[in-house]
C-alpha cells in the first residue's frame, strides 16, 4: 500500500516533468498567450517614466480588454493635461482611435502609430494592445531552460514571421515553468537582431481572480537609457463588459 | 466693469452651486503667450494671458454637465493694422476715409465658452447648449466643418463652443447617425446637419449634409446701422463625404464638400493627406488642399479676399494649398518639428519650426517661428510679417 502511495507520488511529480520536458516553444507562447489574454479584463495602472535626465513623468489610466485582447479602450485619468484622453484599439491594435477632449475629436490612426511611443514612454501601442501577436506574428523556437529573476524559466525565441509588420525583429522571452507568466521578454531590433532594444521584468506576481498576475512591470530602454515602471493599482478578470464600451460613443464618455 | 464683475462672479457662484453636488470637477489651464512680428522694420509684440476653468459634473451615469469659462487679458500691441500687411494695391481699394476701420483689436475678454448637458439615453445620446463641433478627418482642413476654421501655425488648438442641439444615434457598434441643430433667429437662417458614419474595413467613413447662412462681409463697405462692414448673409448647402484609414502602410484621409450657393457660385473643397511614423519615431504628415473659392493668380487677390480669410470667414484665397509636418522627439521630454505650407497656385510659401517641452506632469511649453518666403501681393508675403510664438500652459 505504502508502495502504491510512494508510486503515486513519483508519478504525480514526474508528469510535470516529462509534459514540460515534452513542451515545444509552440505550447510554451501558447500557454503565454493564453494567461496574458484573458476573455475580458479592467485594469486601473500608474505608469511611471523615468527620463534621460532623472525626471519623472506619472500617469495613471484605466484599461478594459475584450475578447482576449482583440479590443482595448485605455482612458487616462491623470494627469490633468490628458486627463479623459483615450485610445481605443479594435482588431489586435489593427485599427486605433485616438480621443483629444479639449478638441472633442476623434482620430483613427494608421498601424504605424503603433510604433509611437504611449505618453513618451517606453511601451509603444504594439507593446500594450497586439492581442495574440506572440502567435500569429513570430515563430517560437525553445531554448535552453534558465534561471532568472530567482525563477527557473523557460526559454523562448521568437522570430518575426516574413509577412509581419511587427516593430521587433525577434523576442527572447523568459517563462516562469511554474505559472507560464513571462518575466522577462527582451525586444529587439527592428532590421538587426542582434541589436537589443528593451528589456520588460516582471514581478510581485500575484493570484487575482484565480490568475497568476505581476503587479509590477518595468520596461528597461537600452538606446535612450531611460525605462517606465507600471504598477497595476486595480486588477479584475472575466468581467461582463459589453461591446458597446469598445466603441466611438464610449471613447468620449 | 460691472459687467466684468458680474461675469465673474457667476462662474464662481455656480461651481459653489455644482461643488454641492456630488461628483464635481474643477479643473481647466493657465496659458501665457507671447507673439511677436516683424511689421515694416519693427518687432512688434502681443502678450495674452488665458484662465480656462472647466467644471464637469456627472448627476448620474447617465447625466453629464460640462463647461468652461475662459478668461483672456491683452497687453502690448492689442491694436493691428491689418492694411499694415498688404500689397499697396490691395490697400487702394479701402475706400477713402475708412482706413481706421481695418483694424484688427485684442480686447480683454471673459466668456463662457462652452455649457452643456449630455444625456445618455439608451439608444442615443443627447446633447444641448453650448458645445463644440468637430467634424472632418483633416489635419489643417476641414471641408466639411462650416463651424470652425483652424489656423494652420496651431492647428490642434481647440475650437469656441457653438450653441447646439446634436443628437448621436449609434446603430449597432460600428455606425452613428448624427442629427445637429444650431438655432439662429428662426428655423431658416437656423444651421441643420445630418451625419452617418460608418466603418468598412479599416476604413472610417462619413457622409454629411448641412444647411447654414454664411455670414459674408464686404469689407469694402460699412453698415451705419450694425456700425460694422456690410453683411451679405447667403444660405450655403453642403454635401459631403470623409474617409481615414490605411492604404499600403501609410496612414491615408480624405474629406470633400460640394457647397451649393443661394446666390454666388458654387464651389468645392477637397483635402488629401496621408502619415506615416518610421521606426525611429519620426512622424511625417502631408496634406493636400484645394479650395474653388480661391484663385489661381494672386493678383487677383482683392481686398474682400484678404479681410474675409483674416476673420476666418473663409479658409483659403489661392485654390491649392499643401501642408507639410514633420515632428522628432529629440528626447523623451523636447519635441522638436518643422512645418511648411507651400501656395501651389502663387508659389509662396511659409517654414513654421515648432517645438514643444514638458516641463512637468502639468506644464508645457510650446513654440514655433513663422517664416514668409513669397513675394508682396502673394499668400506667404515676406510683408507678412516674420514672427513667432512662445506659450506655456499650466493643467489644474
Amino acid at each position: 500500500m505504502k508502495n502504491i502511495m510512494i508510486l503515486g507520488l513519483v508519478a504525480l511529480l514526474t508528469v510535470p516533468l516529462s509534459f514540460a520536458q515534452e513542451l515545444t516553444g509552440e505550447d510554451i507562447v501558447q500557454k503565454v498567450n493564453d494567461l496574458m489574454n484573458v476573455q475580458t479584463a479592467y485594469g486601473k495602472a500608474k505608469m511611471t517614466i523615468v527620463t534621460t535626465s532623472g525626471q519623472k513623468r506619472t500617469f495613471i489610466y484605466e484599461s478594459w480588454s475584450k475578447n482576449k485582447g482583440e479590443k482595448n479602450l485605455v482612458r487616462y485619468l491623470e494627469p490633468r493635461r490628458v486627463k479623459d484622453q483615450a485610445v481605443l484599439m479594435l482588431n489586435n491594435a489593427d485599427d486605433i482611435w485616438m480621443y483629444f477632449p479639449r478638441t472633442q475629436r476623434v482620430r483613427k490612426l494608421a498601424t504605424h502609430a503603433k510604433k509611437q511611443k504611449m505618453q513618451g514612454s517606453d511601451f509603444s501601442y504594439e507593446d500594450m494592445g497586439s492581442g495574440d501577436a506572440f502567435i500569429t506574428d513570430y515563430t517560437p523556437e525553445r531554448l535552453k531552460d534558465e534561471k532568472i529573476e530567482g525563477y527557473d524559466c523557460y526559454t523562448v525565441e521568437l522570430t518575426r514571421k516574413p509577412d509581419s509588420d511587427m516593430s521587433y525583429s525577434r523576442l527572447i522571452m523568459w517563462v516562469i515553468k511554474e505559472n507560464f507568466v513571462p518575466v522577462v521578454i527582451d525586444y529587439y531590433h527592428e532590421d538587426d537582431p542582434s541589436l537589443q532594444e528593451k528589456r520588460l521584468i516582471q514581478s510581485d506576481i500575484r493570484i487575482i481572480d484565480d490568475l497568476p498576475t505581476a503587479m509590477k512591470v518595468v520596461m528597461l530602454n537600452k538606446n535612450d537609457n531611460t525605462q517606465t515602471e507600471m504598477e497595476l493599482l486595480e486588477v479584475k478578470y472575466n468581467i461582463q463588459l459589453d461591446d458597446s464600451i469598445f466603441t466611438e460613443r464610449s471613447l468620449k464618455k | 466693469m460691472k459687467r466684468g464683475i458680474i461675469l465673474l462672479v457667476f462662474p464662481l457662484l455656480f461651481s459653489s452651486f455644482l461643488l454641492a453636488q456630488d461628483k464635481v470637477e474643477i479643473f481647466g489651464y493657465f496659458e501665457s503667450q507671447l507673439m511677436g512680428a516683424e511689421v515694416k522694420g519693427e518687432f512688434l509684440q502681443l502678450y495674452s494671458n488665458k484662465l480656462r476653468v472647466d467644471l464637469k459634473s456627472s448627476f448620474s451615469e447617465k447625466i453629464t454637465f460640462a463647461a468652461n469659462f475662459d478668461y483672456i487679458t491683452y497687453h502690448g500691441k492689442t491694436q493691428w493694422n491689418i492694411l499694415d500687411f498688404l500689397a499697396p494695391k490691395v490697400v487702394s481699394e479701402v475706400p477713402q476715409g475708412m482706413e481706421s476701420f481695418y483694424v484688427l483689436p485684442f480686447s480683454d475678454r471673459h466668456f463662457l465658452d462652452n455649457a452643456y448637458i449630455k444625456i445618455a439615453f439608451k439608444h442615443f445620446d443627447l446633447t444641448v447648449g453650448k458645445q463644440q463641433i468637430s467634424l472632418g478627418t483633416g489635419y489643417v482642413w476641414n471641408p466639411t466643418d462650416v463651424f470652425n476654421v483652424k489656423d494652420y501655425l496651431d492647428p490642434t488648438y481647440e475650437q469656441p463652443g457653438h450653441n447646439a442641439i446634436r443628437l448621436d444615434i449609434p446603430l449597432g457598434t460600428s455606425y452613428t447617425l448624427t442629427t445637429l441643430y444650431s438655432p439662429d433667429e428662426n428655423w431658416q437662417d437656423s444651421a441643420k446637419m445630418l451625419q452617418f458614419k460608418g466603418r468598412i474595413s479599416h476604413f472610417d467613413y462619413s457622409f454629411i449634409a448641412i444647411e447654414k447662412v454664411w455670414r459674408f462681409h464686404d469689407y469694402t463697405q460699412f453698415d451705419m446701422d450694425s456700425m460694422n462692414f456690410l453683411e451679405l448673409p447667403e444660405k450655403r448647402q453642403l454635401f459631403g463625404v470623409s474617409t481615414a484609414g490605411e492604404l499600403l502602410g501609410l496612414g491615408v484621409w480624405a474629406e470633400y464638400a460640394y457647397n451649393k450657393m443661394a446666390s454666388t457660385k458654387d464651389f468645392y473643397e477637397l483635402v488629401l493627406g496621408t502619415d506615416y511614423t518610421f521606426d525611429f519615431q519620426t512622424y511625417v504628415m502631408i496634406e493636400y488642399y484645394r479650395n474653388t473659392l480661391g484663385k489661381t493668380d494672386f493678383k487677383e487677390y482683392n481686398l474682400n479676399d484678404w479681410m474675409r480669410m483674416m476673420a476666418m470667414e473663409q479658409k483659403a484665397i489661392s485654390q491649392d494649398q499643401v501642408y507639410v509636418f514633420i515632428q522628432h522627439p529629440a528626447t523623451d521630454l523636447l519635441n522638436i518639428g518643422i512645418s511648411s505650407i507651400y501656395s501651389i497656385s502663387d508659389n509662396s510659401f511659409a517654414l513654421v519650426p515648432t517645438l514643444s517641452y514638458s516641463l512637468s506632469d502639468n506644464v508645457d511649453i510650446f513654440a514655433y517661428f513663422n517664416l514668409n518666403f513669397g513675394q508682396e501681393g502673394k499668400l506667404f508675403a515676406k510683408n507678412m510679417g516674420n514672427g513667432g510664438m512662445i506659450r506655456a500652459r499650466i493643467y489644474f
